[in-house]
């Protein structure tokens, strides 16, 4: 039998290398809770975000019909007061809407009043008659507050300076649609741009997955010679088509969320980014030269947008909740989000300096009215048998308008483009919605000349579509 | 000499030992490091504006296919994730995690709810966007897509948003966990006349 010998100077080094070791995962895990307890902590101090969280909900009447009883509706949503801000119950909320009859004049400062109807607005406040009646409308604005925190909103952004403006259409052409005929859609007059889904030059990129998407490109423009330009975000670059092939292909700093866009006639190339990067940041507008060269970034007044035009004198951007054409940029100058604010309208601005303001109002109804220095100079009120959805284009054309809406059902929708002229209705015809991708929400019809073009898209590629308006078929 | 070395041994092993549990924690995903399993609470309040605000402490907070926890600091702390893919941990819901919680759903879909969810309980829930199209669950119903308000919601095969409010174009603000460029905020969209997407309803709102 041998006796196992073993080096003391060995044991010691081995002692001393495991207390090293315990030693470096003791230092390792305090350092790890440390860091965790800290950034618990900072998470913990945002808990009180809770207190800031204030945001609403309105569908300003912004054209009436003659006795209409006029109710301003606003849902406010805020946390609820107590120990527990997210039980489930509603937030103690208040505030007041200042009216006035016209756009000009001391407000009249109205209490809102609490109901039940979440449906439409849990609180309330009737336009005094007088006010209602006034034949150039009136304005107002609200200030929506939780009582519990002090935290406020205003609606629109602009308050005072530039308040909602509400219409009276007093003699507003009738256009009843009746039934819809799904199915018996125009064919295209020429398919200008046509690509398949992919990376390569030539193709359009696609977000696609079992449970996500399809998002396609999501915005486009045409230019007034019919060059077409196609925002394809998922890959970071522009296309610009010409003679139905593609001409160049631009790479756009762009973060490949639905953006909406629009080019100018130099070729540079507006890009309306979806969101901001946190609370305190809304959408950002990057605007790029015709080589792909970031000009500027300018973050838009409110926390959301329906749709980005070229107006008469820049940019404009229908944003929400004030739900208002703010400019963006007048001339050369970009504005910052105050000067956007004080400059909000209910319409889009018109090449001609007047306005053209769209109010798809119940299931079924859209009016439609051009307003010039807030008297509205000629308007539509249109009816439909089945539900409308959106109003996807709205657009001069030259002493006419052209107005695409979107007849639906539960399992049908087309375009239903409408040439509406003083004495009603001139000409219509229905297009295939073509819709298998998403675009940015307005962004599927541009009008340039006297053609109107449609971004559309299928299961192999997207393609944008020409239709000559002129035509008679 | 003799008492370097074992000096020498204590600091490697103490070094390794660090850059061990360094390299752990450097590997914990968003949710690992944050998010828990509690249980959630029953709460007879379930009022459409009440629940809205659960939504909104989710905006900025980032998507994640197939998850359902996030804080509040209003950062994406998991962005540029993989397209469907789970395992990267990110913060924020998807479309039908968000749904699950600004609904107060229960896990059991037998059951009508009324579940308060904390935003860092990682739960996605037992309904996909498909699930809810089809009215799948005792609290979820299909709905008239024109008669569709504040809290109902608008769901495709893929995707599901929730009504925020109506717009004067027609179309609708709807809150939602979007795609992972897009992250969890209040979008314009348009849905409602969209064929591919149907009307869907939380049934046992108490106001």
């Amino acid at each position: 039998m041998r006796a196992i010998r073993v080096d003391p100077g060995r044991l010691r080094l081995v002692g001393w290398g495991l207390g090293g070791l315990a030693a470096g995962a003791a230092a390792g895990i305090c350092a790890v809770f440390v860091a965790s307890a800290v950034a618990a902590g900072r998470s913990a101090a945002t808990d009180e975000d809770a207190a800031r969280i204030v945001d609403a909900g309105h569908l300003p009447p912004l054209l009436r019909l003659p006795g209409e009883r006029v109710t301003l509706r606003f849902n406010v949503f805020c946390p609820a007061p107590g120990d527990d801000p997210f039980d489930g119950t509603p937030c103690d909320a208040g505030g007041d809407v200042f009216v006035r009859a016209r756009r000009s004049g001391p407000f009249r400062q109205l209490p809102l009043r609490e109901t039940d109807d979440v449906a439409h607005g849990r609180y309330v406040v009737d336009v005094p008659a007088d006010l209602a009646a006034s034949p150039e409308g009136f304005s107002y604005y609200a200030v929506l507050r939780n009582q519990a925190t002090g935290a406020s909103i205003t609606v629109p952004s602009g308050g005072a300076a530039a308040p909602q403006l509400s219409l009276p259409l007093e003699h507003a052409v009738e256009v009843e649609l009746g039934t819809h005929a799904f199915g018996s859609t125009r064919r295209a007059d020429a398919r200008v741009a046509s690509a398949i889904w992919g990376t390569a030059p030539g193709e359009v990129g696609l977000l696609y997955g079992p449970s996500f998407g399809p998002i396609g490109p999501s915005a486009f423009d045409v230019a007034p010679n019919g060059e077409v330009t196609i925002l394809d975000q998922a890959n970071g670059r522009t296309e610009r088509w010409r003679a139905g092939r593609v001409a160049a292909a631009v790479p756009v700093d762009v973060t490949g969320g639905i953006a909406d866009m629009a080019v100018e006639a130099d070729g540079s190339i507006d890009v309306l980014e979806p969101t901001g990067s946190g609370s305190a940041a809304t959408p950002e507008l990057r605007s790029f030269d015709p080589a792909g060269q970031l000009l500027s970034k300018t973050a838009i007044e409110d926390r959301t947008w329906s749709q980005l035009r070229r107006g008469a004198d820049g940019l404009e951007v229908q944003q929400e909740p004030s739900e208002q054409w703010m400019p963006v940029r007048r001339g050369q100058a970009w504005l910052a989000r105050a000067a956007q604010a004080r400059a909000g309208h209910p319409g889009r601005t018109l090449a001609s300096g007047r306005e053209l303001v769209v109010f798809r109002t119940g299931v079924s109804e859209a009016r439609v009215a051009e307003v010039a220095a807030g008297h509205v100079v000629r308007s539509w009120r249109i009816t439909s048998a089945p539900p409308l959805g959106e109003i996807q284009l709205a657009e001069p054309f030259g002493n006419r308008v052209v107005l695409v809406v979107r007849p639906y059902t539960e399992t049908q929708d087309e375009f239903l483009v409408l040439v509406l002229g003083d004495r009603g209705l001139e000409r219509s015809f229905s297009v295939d919605s073509a819709d298998w991708a998403e675009t940015a929400p307005l962004a599927r019809f541009r009008l340039a000349g006297s053609s109107l073009y449609q971004l559309g898209s299928t299961p192999s590629g997207m393609h944008v579509d020409r239709f000559d308006l002129e035509v008679n078929r | 000499m003799s008492l370097l070395r074992p000096r020498v041994a204590f600091l490697a092993a103490f070094a390794v030992a660090l850059s061990l549990v360094a390299a752990k924690a450097a590997l914990a995903t968003f949710v690992s490091a944050n998010c828990n399993y509690n249980a959630a609470t029953w709460s007879p309040n379930m009022y459409r504006d009440g629940s809205v605000t659960v939504a909104l402490v989710a905006r900025y907070e980032g998507y994640h296919w197939g998850g359902g926890c996030w804080n509040d600091n209003d950062v994406d702390q998991g962005p540029n994730e993989p397209l469907q893919t789970y395992s990267t941990g990110g913060e924020g819901g998807d479309c039908s995690g968000l749904t699950f919680k600004v609904w107060r759903e229960s896990l059991n879909t037998s059951d009508g709810g009324h579940y308060q969810w904390g935003r860092l309980r990682n739960v996605h829930g037992p309904y996909a966007a498909a699930d809810f199209k089809a009215g799948a669950g005792v609290p979820n119903a299909t709905y008239p897509k024109a008669d569709a308000i504040v809290m109902d919601a608008f769901a495709s095969n893929t995707h599901i948003g929730m009504v925020y409010q109506r717009l004067t174009s027609g179309a609708d603000q709807i809150v939602e966990a979007k795609c992972e460029a897009c992250g969890t905020n209040i979008f314009t969209r348009t849905y409602r006349s969209d064929s591919s997407y149907g009307g869907v309803r939380r049934m046992g709102w108490t106001g």
